[in-house]
């Protein structure tokens, strides 16, 4: 890969999970360090959550159901499962391709694709 | 719709500038004179020539991702409109959000057929850059969902639009220097034309290297280190331009609508007009004959004698060609022996290119309601073409009538307005 130029050096390192609650930032650093796949879900959960309309009003801290579909209960526009999918790329250093992501329509369809994606056992949705 | 007034009237108005983030911090520093110039590092080069801009205080923009991104917290900005934002998107809607209610409307009053957008911005050369680093560096295979919008010219309207639920006419302005003095003078023609009964003008820029450095290969940016002196227009020392971010709006209605539900009228649009030099992509006509012709054409669409001026705001951008003709074109129209007082705030915001001319569309405004004209600031040594024009130093109580605001553009572009006290 080329040099960045100046101004990217330049420029403050991103932190794509700044924003995002300590325990959140806690998670992904586990699974970073050892590959512990129980913070992947918390990972995701808040991603999920995080992507979610401010016109759907969600409970603030009970746990999104795994029956919970994207676009109908969730508001999720196409654009909104495109960044979400950028972002846990990102995230997990993966790619996820666009027939993938097509089957997945539910939080727990989401949580299981991306614990197998990382190598890991499937969530019990 | 039946043809309504030959004006609008401004209800309300929105600033985050380099010099204030509110009406009356604006107000405070064009009569006391204190710029929003600063030392500024553009990209950790220390070889580079240019060093300073106008940043505006309370926002850090510096990332191309929205989640590294800081703005002050009155302005509520949900995340499903700013993931498709420019940093200078998030400046034009704090600008917009003040706008309106300083025009005493809700966000939902606009969101109806007969509200119009008309923006105005560059686009974002930094968003650009980064999504297309992006997907060059995969081949062109992955790329961010939002880069597009996020980046391209139109990414003000593309997201202020569909924030706000606009449903009546939007519509972007490119014309560079003169595009938010553009986006002005079709607002008010769509209310003349009876097309709309309110339009929201908005032009913002970001501020960076990508967005401003190239103008120094123009050799166009002013490589003088000292905030104090680097923007001042119309001197005799003036080497070029300090670039500023930011962004302006004003809220245009019929007069008839503004004054049905009994708003506060800022002031009136009387008339404006446009013009090209037909001469160079980026230098102004030596005299400025696009400029007249524009200047000319504003008082006529107005009725007002050019004798009637109170208050003239400048382009000047303090590069050495421009001001220049910019003067030569003022003395041709105003004559040799005007007693219009002639200012440019450049040298207290430095130059906001596509905001531009709604920044010093708002700044008249501001002087004829408050019963000022703001001053020439760093001028010590005015260019002798300047000769005859009456260019204050510092800020002077002047209770005007008509004032007028000039802008000009690359490609010879030139867009003038007349604006009167409301009465």
């Amino acid at each position: 890969m080329s040099t960045p130029p100046a101004s990217a050096q330049h420029r403050r390192a991103h932190d794509p999970l700044g924003k995002f609650p300590d325990s959140v930032r806690a998670a992904h650093q586990r699974y970073l360090d050892r590959g512990c796949v129980e913070s992947v879900d918390v990972v995701v959960m808040a991603v999920v959550r995080d992507h979610v309309p401010k016109t759907i009003v969600l409970p603030s801290e009970a746990p999104l159901p795994d029956s919970a579909r994207l676009v109908a209960d969730l508001g999720f526009d196409s654009l909104a499962i495109g960044e979400t999918v950028f972002f846990l790329e990102d995230l997990f250093k993966v790619r996820i391709t666009n027939a993938e992501i097509l089957k997945v329509r539910t939080v727990g369809e989401l949580r299981s694709f991306v614990r197998q994606k990382l190598g890991a056992p499937r969530a019990q949705a | 719709m039946a043809r309504t007034s030959r004006s609008a009237v401004v209800t309300g108005l929105g600033f985050i500038t380099s010099i204030g983030t509110g009406r009356d911090e604006v107000v405070s520093r064009l009569r006391s004179g204190r710029g929003g110039v600063v030392p500024y590092d553009f990209c950790g080069n220390p070889n580079l020539a240019v060093k300073v801009a106008a940043p505006v205080p309370g926002f850090v923009l510096d990332s191309p991702s929205w989640r590294d991104w800081q703005w002050p917290v009155a302005y509520d900005l949900p995340r499903e409109t700013i993931r498709g934002m420019a940093p200078h998107g998030v400046y034009a809607f704090c600008a917009i959000e003040q706008a309106l209610a300083d025009a005493g409307l809700q966000a939902a009053d606009i969101g109806t057929p007969d509200t119009g957008l008309f923006c105005a911005s560059a686009g974002s050369a930094m968003m650009l850059h980064h999504h297309v680093a992006e997907l060059r560096e995969s081949g062109f295979e992955r790329g961010h969902p939002m880069g597009v919008v996020s980046s391209i010219a139109g990414t003000l309207n593309f997201n202020l639009a569909a924030h706000y639920h606009i449903t009546g006419a939007v519509a972007g302005f490119v014309s560079a220097c003169t595009a938010s003095s553009h986006a002005l003078g079709y607002a008010l023609d769509e209310i003349r034309l009876g097309r709309q009964q309110r339009v929201i003008v908005v032009g913002a820029e970001d501020l960076n290297a990508e967005t401003d450095l190239p103008f120094a290969a123009m050799r166009a940016l002013s490589t003088n280190p000292d905030p104090a002196t680097a923007s001042r227009p119309f001197d005799m020392q003036r080497d070029g331009f300090v670039p500023t971010g930011g962004a302006v709006a004003l809220v245009l209605e019929a007069p008839e609508v503004a004054q049905s539900r009994r708003a506060r009228v800022r002031a009136e649009i009387v008339g404006w007009g446009q013009s090209a030099d037909g001469y160079s992509v980026a230098m102004s006509h030596p005299e400025g004959a696009g400029l007249q012709r524009a200047m000319q054409r504003a008082l006529g669409d107005a009725g007002v004698d050019p004798a009637s001026l109170d208050y003239v705001n400048a382009h000047a951008t303090s590069t050495p060609a421009g001001d220049r003709s910019e003067a030569l074109a003022l003395r041709a129209v105003l004559g040799s022996a005007s007693r219009t007082l002639i200012s440019s705030t450049k040298g207290l915001t430095g130059h906001g290119l596509s905001m531009a001319g709604a920044m010093e569309a708002a700044f008249c405004m501001l002087a004829l309601e408050e019963g000022f004209v703001p001053g020439n600031a760093h001028l010590i040594d005015p260019d002798p073409a300047c000769e005859g024009l009456r260019l204050p130093r510092e800020a002077t109580a002047c209770p005007s009538e008509y004032v007028m605001n000039n802008s000009s553009g690359f490609g010879g572009s030139n867009v003038c307005h007349i604006f009167r006290r409301w009465r």
